[in-house]
């Protein structure tokens, strides 16, 4: 697939209530139809469910989709999710672009109107946005297979002894004289008052 | 604390701190200040003979939390790990007036080695786990219970130095006269759940205090009022030990304590709001503890820099995600465990610090990271070498190169487009926020809509 040419699939999820209580979602969606290079646009309830990320698979492999805008929830939740749809379907996985339509939309307007109005537009500017993207390639770098831990109270000493148990050098550091911290500084311990140390 | 200091895996840095640290997650390099403890480790037994030689006696405010002395050279209690003395060189009399020396001439391996020099230590790591815990707030600063006026006002860490064994009395709860109290007043919530102080609930002092108005009255029999707002029992077991408690015979007022007056003859007045009654009350006690709000570490900003870790409004460090991430930091291969991320007491610190320790090992079990390729590159042709980027990239990703342009390592480039807009020649473009991309999208959003007869109709929902 020439990725000078762009296909791009919108795909407005409904979450739930969550965004269509208050964003007309069918007029997102007419909207983004009639957008250059949207080849197809769509609605579903839960755009992460396994049916939603298959509607994009299937898509890609009927409809030559090569850009996909979905419009959902922030990317900090289910960008990767979408990435991973799309590598799936043997697209380079950032031939993806999410407009955040619940934290920034629906879940912090109340006229429906407005959020219609605004939902629109960042999908616009999305779509807009998506059609210049260029395929990336992530890289993989090794791992120092060694661990810093910062403080050798009884957070610190847990942490350190799991490591180190499941056989990963370790470097414990404690500012004090002694490692311990506050509990060693405690006599006995709610609720069974047993010793600290 | 005895395993970690055994186990073949952990090397043990104690007297030392993190100086610095760079690079990426999988690769960071981090340099370790071990500060001299004028005691040469390889020579010294533990025997503890220099301590009990030593003249000069020192208030214990870190250990002791200010219940006791310890000596100039000293190991902070008998189970230290490791057992292994320092010299605290600000009160020593022989690095402050030049003489003394009993403990060189009482050791007898001639550890003490009062030239040692601190030492730095370069290490490679792939994660960081950060786990430097928690301060005391200052009960002061709310001068209404008169800390610090009269030495039978303490604070729930100063009881347990009290109550312990290893402390000044020998786990005696005693007056500062020595006396056994007839009376004692614990106070909740003091500098927690106030907005002259700290919001938040600091989470473990219910617990605690509970467990004080067992030990006060089981160890001396006194009669104990427990001042508190609402009990906050909500582990495993917890309600089950308040309801113990009560049994005992612990008189509880649910008010907080709003004052603590200290009187001619030095008992304490302690004043309150019986809310259950709807009264104010007011005993007279020999001893109250302020169950006393904890804060972030004095150098929590120093930490948060060195560790690339953000703040929450309240100062402790940020998780990645307060519910999804709890270990997480804003920096990839960087960890919080326990109170650093806020106030816990010991069960969820260990399952938090449990948490911390796999998102390491899952780490290193996949042997490799993956690096976003959404980073700055420089076109060599426009780049004229000024260096502007090198000084603002906050991440130091940005070198000159042989021929003197500006050339960006991917590994330590987050991608965050400051050098791109720095660049006076606009030779820096960032990989996936192209100038076209977000112009795109910027007109993307600000474009009235397209007429119907500009459109083309696209496959619609099925």
């Amino acid at each position: 697939m020439k990725s000078d040419e762009p296909r791009i699939g919108v795909y407005i999820c409904e979450c739930g209530i969550n965004i269509s209580a208050t964003v007309d979602v069918p007029a997102v969606v007419e909207m983004a139809a009639a957008l250059p290079h949207v080849v197809v646009s769509r609605q579903y309830k839960y755009m992460c469910s396994e049916p939603g990320q298959e509607m994009i698979q299937q898509d890609i492999r009927e409809h030559g989709i090569n850009r996909v805008v979905v419009a959902s929830c922030t990317p900090r939740m289910h960008e990767p999710t979408f990435r991973r749809a799309l590598a799936g379907a043997g697209l380079n996985p950032y031939f993806f672009e999410m407009a955040n339509i619940r934290e920034h939309v629906s879940w912090a307007v109340r006229d429906s109107e407005a959020g219609t109005d605004k939902a629109q537009r960042l999908v616009r500017a999305a779509v807009a946005r998506v059609a210049h993207h260029q395929p990336l390639e992530a890289r993989r770098e090794p791992v120092e297979q060694a661990a810093l831990i910062v403080g050798g109270g009884i957070a610190g000493i847990q942490a350190a002894l799991s490591i180190a148990d499941a056989g990963y050098p370790v470097y414990l550091v404690e500012r004090e004289p002694s490692i311990g911290g506050r509990m060693a500084q405690l006599d006995k311990t709610f609720p069974t008052l047993d010793c600290s140390i | 604390m005895m395993d970690a200091g055994r186990h073949p895996n952990i090397t043990l840095l104690t007297y030392s701190e993190v100086e610095e640290i760079s690079g990426y997650v999988g690769n960071f390099a981090v340099r370790i200040r071990q500060r001299a403890r004028s005691v040469n480790a390889d020579l010294c037994t533990g025997c503890g003979l220099c301590q009990e030689k030593c003249p000069k006696k020192v208030l214990d405010t870190a250990f002791g939390a200010g219940m006791g002395q310890r000596k100039a050279i000293y190991t902070p209690f008998s189970q230290a790990i490791p057992n292994i003395p320092v010299i605290d060189r600000e009160n020593c009399t022989f690095f402050t007036r030049g003489k003394c020396k009993l403990c060189e001439k009482t050791c007898p391996t001639g550890a003490i080695d009062y030239e040692q020099q601190d030492k730095l230590l370069d290490v490679a790591v792939g994660a960081i786990v950060v786990a430097t815990g928690f301060a005391m707030w200052d009960p002061t600063l709310l001068p209404q219970y008169s800390y610090g006026l009269s030495p039978n006002i303490i604070t729930g860490l100063q009881f347990e130095r009290l109550s312990s064994a290893t402390g000044a009395t020998g786990g005696e709860i005693v007056t500062a006269d020595g006396e056994k109290p007839k009376r004692v007043a614990i106070l909740h919530c003091i500098g927690s759940r106030d907005h002259h102080a700290h919001e938040y609930c600091s989470r473990f002092c219910c617990m605690y205090s509970l467990k004080h108005a067992h030990q006060v009255h089981d160890k001396t029999g006194a009669e104990v009022y427990d001042f508190y707002m609402d009990m906050r029992a909500f582990g495993k077991a917890y309600e089950e030990f308040y309801e113990r408690v009560q049994e005992e015979g612990i008189t509880f007022v649910r008010g907080r304590g709003a004052e603590v007056e200290v009187l001619a003859d030095g008992k304490l007045r302690v004043k309150g709001e019986d809310a259950d009654l709807g009264r104010l009350v007011a005993v007279d006690v020999d001893l109250v503890i302020l169950a006393s709000a904890v804060e972030p570490q004095p150098d929590a900003s120093r930490v948060a820099f060195l560790c690339g870790l953000g703040r929450t409004p309240d100062g402790w460090f940020a998780e990645a995600h307060p519910k999804l991430q709890p270990v997480g930091t804003a920096t990839a291969g960087v960890f919080l465990a326990g109170c650093c991320q806020g106030p816990r007491d010991v069960p969820d610190t260990v399952a938090h610090a449990g948490a911390a320790a796999l998102e390491v090992v899952r780490l290193f079990n996949q042997g490799e990271v993956t690096i976003s390729p959404t980073v700055a590159v420089v076109d060599a042709a426009q780049c004229v070498g000024c260096g502007e980027c090198i000084l603002t990239c906050p991440y130091g990703a940005i070198a000159r190169n042989a021929d003197g342009k500006a050339e960006v390592n991917a590994a330590l480039c987050m991608g965050c487009g400051t050098c791109v807009a720095t660049c006076p020649s606009g030779a820096i473009t960032a990989l996936h926020f192209t100038d076209q991309e977000i112009v795109a999208q910027i007109d993307g959003l600000l474009q009235e809509f397209a007429t119907v007869q500009d459109t083309h109709y696209a496959i619609r929902n099925t």
